[in-house]
């Protein structure tokens, strides 16, 4: 683990320095200025950023999971199974838990696990259809007495605070809780398989799993779906050869110990005001350092099927939830020198951090090299006193065109590599055939390249925000068909177009030469509106197939069918199409 | 035994609330420190000096 790490952080910093001297050469060309430094250091930063994926992607192709001891037998201790809600659709989010429900009971071991619905919704309407789709829940699968709801009045510190007051009250009672979104959706098999390992290993404190995104519609949505079923187990798998003992939370699709999170994760409020201070947002990635701080192992299995969550549909609604992550990863800033903290958890933090500043250091590289000719001292032809012949500057555009070659190797080469890997050990077969998954891979990358500014431009954005102090508060996820027109698009993305149309018109007054390099990235942007109202629609079924999407798992299909039959019901799912009796 | 078929003749919520009732079994969980007073980068920003506008003589 500590030579993997090695391994990877080395190469990345060689890559790094390696694109700072390449630029700085390049920059320097024509007599070195302030600004081909900062624009080299910019590309450093960056660069160190790409190389560590691709690392990380490295570290997964080259490592196999470590073969676990299979148990069988019955299970002594008890389980929660905790699925915070707010503001969701209670149809689909309780569908999900009657298929979980039903999942364990297959397995025999139903008895040792409960459900408790912890619901922090704020809107009454939506409250009132949860309590009544509650009842219907417990009526289908009589679950009395196993399948629990209450409702908070007061939603102090959000979903940590929501997990943390059920424990307060009734954590005692289990062993373990597996904490899901109301967008998780897991096997029974799996479920039991989980605490199984943390049955194995009594100094595990978290065990996280690999969610699946399952049940896209839109291009985009399926892209994403393709990519998270593709990719990242492989990411996944490199991050869990480094990460050792000190594992990430994702908050959610993961069961903890419960004495071991009671003891380690309740969450104090950073002093000020947010954006930086009060609630911890991304709550998940300090829980998983204070269980490590504490002692506790926490790990990810990437071996682990049959873990299941949903995503946006469209750019926006991905952006909206990518601002709150922004603002939850930067927070973390403050705790970058918490006492106690082990390591590896730290660089966890400025890995976050690092994730949202690199499109502003892109960004910044891009409006340095628009201004560079501003900085640029004249060309002095007769450098020399008493040669009578000018001195042209040598050329040093290949250093730019190799430095260009390597970043977009960096971004590539890593799926280039997992397509590879995929056929020759047959991955390639659940995704529909290596032709399929190869052509997937291949319109993926130019799907991510022309989407990839649009998301610069929106994380940029994010980060100035919570720089300049503005709290993202803490608004519902989108969930369902999420198609959007392009007056929707145009709306969320008009400053897009202004800045890319500003980028091409500075480029061609300052430094006209810069405008071919700069169409891939200003182009998007113009179009954004056009390529966000696109994506939001449904694509071809043949492209970005994934396993879950060409066979459906059994609890997908329980889901289904239970999701099916109450959508058919009358508005009221009590007294309408179908008459409930229970006991109480 | 509750007829569901007929939501008028008791309180869906109340009927929602003891159904639901998670089970009573405390446990503590102590709020952990996460700030010292030791150096943070924040803190470092904040020794940067500020040029102050002074109002006045």
């Amino acid at each position: 683990m500590a030579f993997t790490r090695t391994l990877a952080l080395t190469a990345s910093l060689a890559a790094a320095y390696g694109g700072f001297l390449l630029f700085l050469q390049f920059g320097a060309a024509d007599g070195l200025d302030p600004m081909d430094i900062l624009r080299s250091g910019l590309i450093f930063a960056s660069t160190f950023w790409l190389a560590w994926g691709a690392a990380q992607a490295m570290a997964g192709l080259t490592t196999r999971p470590p073969v676990r001891p299979d148990k069988q037998g019955p299970l002594t201790a008890r389980c929660v199974v905790l699925v915070p809600v707010y503001n969701e659709d209670p149809v689909g989010t309780f569908a999900r838990i009657a298929a979980m429900d039903a999942s364990l009971r297959a397995t025999g071991q139903g008895d040792r696990f409960n459900f408790a619905i912890l619901s922090d919704t704020r809107d009454d309407a939506i409250a009132q259809k949860e309590r009544i789709w509650f009842l219907r829940l417990l009526a289908d699968t009589g679950g009395e007495g196993r399948i629990f709801y209450r409702r908070r009045t007061s939603n102090r510190s959000r979903k940590a605070g929501n997990i943390e007051e059920f424990i307060k009250r009734s954590g005692a009672a289990y062993d373990y809780a597996l904490i899901l979104d109301a967008d998780s959706l897991m096997e029974g098999g799996t479920i039991v398989e989980m605490v199984r390992r943390m049955e194995a290993a009594p100094d595990l404190g978290l065990l996280q799993t690999l969610p699946t995104i399952i049940h896209a519609r839109s291009r985009f949505g399926r892209t994403m779906q393709f990519a998270a079923t593709f990719y990242s187990p492989i990411f996944a798998r490199g991050l869990a050869m480094m990460q050792g003992r000190t594992g990430p939370f994702w908050g959610h699709n993961a069961i903890v110990r419960m004495r071991a999170f009671a003891e380690s994760c309740a969450l104090p409020e950073l002093t000020g005001s947010p954006p930086f201070g009060g609630h911890i947002m991304s709550h998940d990635y300090v829980e998983a350092a204070l269980l490590a701080r504490a002692g506790w192992v926490v790990r990810v299995d990437d071996d682990l099927t049959g873990s299941y969550e949903e995503a946006p549909e469209n750019i926006i609604d991905h952006a909206k939830r990518d601002r709150r992550w922004c603002q939850g990863n930067l927070q973390h800033a403050r705790l970058l020198f918490a006492p106690g903290l082990r390591g590896w958890s730290r660089f966890v933090f400025l890995q976050g951090i690092l994730s949202y500043l690199a499109p502003v250091f892109w960004l910044g590289f891009l409006a340095a090299s628009i201004a560079a000719p501003v900085f640029a001292p004249p060309i002095d032809y007769f450098p020399l006193e008493y040669w009578p012949f000018p001195v042209l500057p040598v050329s040093q555009a290949s250093k730019a065109l190799g430095l260009a070659i390597g970043v977009v190797g960096l971004l590539f080469l890593p799926k280039v590599l997992i397509v590879l890997d995929a056929a020759l050990r047959g991955r390639t077969r659940g995704f529909g055939g290596t032709v399929r998954a190869a052509t997937s891979t291949l319109v993926e990358l130019v799907f991510s390249s022309i989407t990839a500014p649009i998301f610069l431009m929106f994380q940029t954005r994010s980060v100035l925000q919570v720089i300049r102090g503005a709290d993202g508060g803490w608004p519902a996820q989108s969930r369902g068909d999420g198609t959007l027109t392009l007056g929707d698009a145009w709306a969320a993305s008009h400053w897009i177009v202004t800045s890319g149309a500003v980028v091409l018109g500075a480029a061609q007054w300052l430094s006209p030469v810069l405008v071919p390099w700069l169409i891939p990235v200003a182009l998007p942007m113009v179009m954004s509106p056009a390529i966000i109202a696109w994506s939001s629609r449904p694509g071809s079924r043949w492209l970005f197939a994934t396993p879950t999407e060409l066979h459906p798992t059994a609890v997908m299909d329980q889901q289904a069918l239970i999701l099916r039959r109450w959508q058919g019901a009358a508005v009221s799912p009590i007294g309408g199409a179908e008459t409930m009796v229970t006991d109480v | 035994m509750m007829d569901l078929s007929h939501p008028t003749q008791f309180d869906l919520d109340q009927l929602a609330n003891v159904l639901g009732t998670p089970p009573d079994a405390p446990l503590a969980m102590p709020v952990q420190v996460l700030e010292t007073r030791a150096v943070t980068l924040l803190s470092l920003l904040r020794l940067l000096p500020v040029r102050r506008i002074r109002v006045g003589h």
